[in-house]
């Protein structure tokens, strides 16, 4: 990873994604299943995005894992879905190295490419509450890596307000610059009840949010979202990153609208995400799933080198772009049109809540 | 007995309402023109019995006025909302469906032709918009989102019955024998290309997994020999999206049968049920595969009937559990009699107003 951030790749990433391919075909049987049932031969092959991808929801209906789950040391799960607990999509580890690894080296270009140290307030839960989230886990990380202090202001769902503006006033005092991390819903509810308080954060902060809303609270494009955290916290907009992950995955990707001003990097828009080297992003179409050409839209695939024990190719819902300048979403792709009264995807997908 | 006379005019071809109902028909639900006439020679409940009537009858209670909401539907459920919105009140305001209004206003159109239905007394009429007064009864058909919709900006003192949208489930016991239970089940899957509340999604076969397997390939065979009869009607993007996510899963954890109309998975052990796309595509299960209650368990609520042909093993303790939902032969779960609502999940209730 630090070899392909530098720009020096240790292998070429088709052939590191089609070796770890052929690992997971000998180890994971749902993956074996998927290719042999689309009749690739992964000795075959020489394109990563040839490699037959599994879709999320495998991940809720079987055990996706290279090892036993007696080797399993942690165990992500998505979020809860209107089918209950039992039904949600289980990414399995054996080991967190490679993650945390990823986790750290792509935020370090993307969100603290000045190396600086922060003042850490997280709108989202801890690590020790949900154990089992590979957000708060991230988030986790983060605070390891860059907080000279840290507050955790979401507790039970409940956001602490107080607690958020005692926070940033104490940074303020101390010259800490702050780093604020959290979930799209929590800035929501932010918005909706911490009307009036003052909470500008002192310079060189930054605010990395990340998440839909999945009826936690109400919709907010993300363009008025950025604005008016912008405001509430006296941001520049560049200074209020979105970050795009998912449980099924093991790399993370960003807006590169702090990587320009602070790193030299190119310029990129909001709404423009950065995959990390090891991590490839297509479009691809959605009935057929053939990868489509740089620029059209359709359902994104990932091919994810982080992804070693479970599965490297993943096919999302979610539509997208790719681009040279990089990933452009554009949320869940719409399903079927309602037609009678049978029950449908999409529906389930609407009742979504935690 | 007018509704009923009305319906056996679009039911005949040589009537003028007929001939208007199978040329527009195709266009608006996207149904082949074999599956249209099959639903309304053979899916059509126009000749209840006495006894059904009877039992309609009592689900309903009495208002001044009754305003019924129609969504895109199963085609033919238009019959069935009207004969309980007129057995409720003699003043009937119905709007139709915008996507699919043709049932709706050929019943209405015939009612007024009939002298019998203006000479009892009674007023269907055609509306843009439904304004329901406190006493009223309004009845809503639709997916359960719109109809949360709808119910939030209703007066105080409305009676609702709300029908949204739910989903079947068909048990193969182990007395029955495999092709048998698959020729029957494939009709109960095929008619209205699975658009039906009442259409099985799911399919618990007793037994082991391979006694499943076998079962998946035996329906595979019978949905092959039906849509050559009743092809399915085209697709949109969107669903043959969710077609081609559900086969790759399928194909991920289990057997994927997949012919012109229809598919058919199977998954052996698996950890949760995934819904397939309304397109004449089951998820075949076996029943000693986990535990199929808590497999079922998260659809629940969604579950608006049960086909099987018997009511011993896993059909018995199903029956204890879902005690609210409509049971059928396989083979006739979508020929539900005209009892009353389809879906017997719901409640009427009384709106509380504006908060």
């Amino acid at each position: 990873m630090d070899a392909s951030l530098d720009g020096v790749p240790p292998e070429p990433f088709d052939n590191l994604a089609l070796d770890i391919a052929r690992f997971q075909f000998a180890h994971v049987p749902a993956f074996a299943r998927l290719c042999r049932a689309r009749g690739v031969d992964l000795d075959k092959i020489d394109s990563a995005h040839a490699i037959p991808a599994l879709p999320t929801d495998v991940f809720r209906l079987a055990r996706i894992a290279a090892h036993p789950s007696a080797q399993d040391r942690r165990i992500f799960r998505t979020s809860g879905t209107s089918q209950g607990q039992e039904a949600r999509g289980e990414h399995p580890l054996r080991t967190t190295s490679t993650y945390e690894l990823g986790a750290l080296r792509w935020a370090e270009r993307m969100l603290w490419p000045d190396g600086r140290r922060f003042a850490v307030v997280v709108l989202a839960p801890s690590a020790s509450e949900v154990p089992d989230s590979s957000l708060s886990f991230m988030i986790d990380l983060f605070v390891q890596a860059v907080a000279e202090r840290s507050a955790y202001v979401v507790h039970a769902g409940v956001l602490d307000l107080d607690c958020l503006q005692n926070f940033i006033s104490d940074a303020e005092f101390l010259g800490l610059p702050v780093l604020v991390l959290g979930t799209s819903f929590a800035f929501v509810h932010l918005i909706d009840n911490g009307g009036g308080r003052y909470m500008h954060l002192p310079p060189h902060s930054r605010l990395m949010q990340t998440g839909g809303f999945k009826g936690r609270s109400r919709e907010v494009h993300p363009d008025e979202l950025r604005r008016q955290m912008s405001v509430i916290f006296h941001l520049p907009e560049s200074h209020v990153v979105g970050e795009y992950g998912m449980t099924e995955l093991s790399s993370q990707l960003y807006e590169g609208t702090l990587d320009a001003p602070l790193n030299g990097g190119i310029e990129t828009k909001h709404g423009v995400y950065q995959p990390p080297p090891w991590l490839s992003v297509a479009a691809a179409d959605p009935v057929t799933f053939e990868a489509l050409p740089p620029g059209e839209t359709g359902i994104l695939r990932f091919v994810d080198l982080a992804n070693v024990d479970s599965c490297v190719a993943i096919q999302t819902m979610d539509l997208g772009r790719v681009t040279k300048a990089g990933v452009e979403l554009f949320g869940r792709a719409p399903g079927a049109m309602l037609r009678g009264c049978s029950l449908t995807v999409e529906e389930l997908f609407v009742k979504g809540s935690p | 007995m007018c509704l009923l006379r009305a319906g056996r005019r679009i039911q005949d071809p040589a009537d003028v309402l007929g001939q208007e109902a199978r040329l527009r028909l195709p266009e608006v639900t996207g149904l082949t023109g074999q599956s249209i006439e099959l639903a309304l020679q053979e899916h059509f409940e126009t000749n209840p019995t006495d006894e059904s009537i009877d039992r309609l009858l009592a689900s309903t209670s009495q208002a001044p006025v009754c305003h019924l909401t129609l969504s895109a539907n199963v085609f033919l459920a238009p019959l069935r909302a009207l004969a309980l919105a007129v057995a409720t009140s003699e003043i009937v305001h119905v709007r139709p469906s915008r996507r699919d209004p043709v049932l709706t206003e050929l019943l209405v159109r015939a009612l007024a032709e009939d002298p019998d239905f203006s000479a009892n007394g009674g007023v269907v009429q055609l509306v843009e918009l439904v304004c329901p007064e406190p006493g009223h009864e309004l009845h809503l058909y639709g997916s359960d989102e719109n109809l949360a919709a709808i119910m939030s900006t209703l007066p105080e003192g409305v009676i609702v019955r709300a029908h949204g949208s739910g989903l079947g489930l068909a048990i193969v016991t182990a007395e029955d024998e495999l092709e048998e239970a698959a020729e029957a089940l494939a009709r109960d899957i095929g008619v209205f290309d699975q658009r039906g509340c009442l259409s099985p999604r799911f399919v618990f076969v007793e037994g082991d997994a391979i006694r499943a397997e076998s079962f998946g390939a035996a329906l595979h065979r019978a949905l092959l020999r039906f849509s050559e009869k009743y092809p399915r009607g085209p697709l949109d993007v969107g669903l043959q999206s969710e077609m081609a996510q559900y086969r790759a899963t399928l194909e991920a954890i289990g057997t994927y049968w997949e012919g012109p109309s229809h598919a058919v998975g199977f998954a052996p052990n698996p950890r949760a049920l995934a819904l397939p796309p309304p397109a004449r595509i089951v998820q075949v299960v076996a029943s000693d595969d986990g535990n199929p209650e808590q497999l079922l368990a998260p659809w629940i609520r969604y579950l608006t009937t049960v086909g099987t042909n018997s009511e011993t093993g896993l059909s018995q303790r199903m029956k204890e559990w879902l005690p609210q939902v409509r049971w059928s032969r396989l083979g006739n779960m979508q020929r539900p009699p005209l009892d009353g609502p389809v879906d017997q999940r719901t409640r009427a209730t009384k709106t509380a107003g504006w908060r």
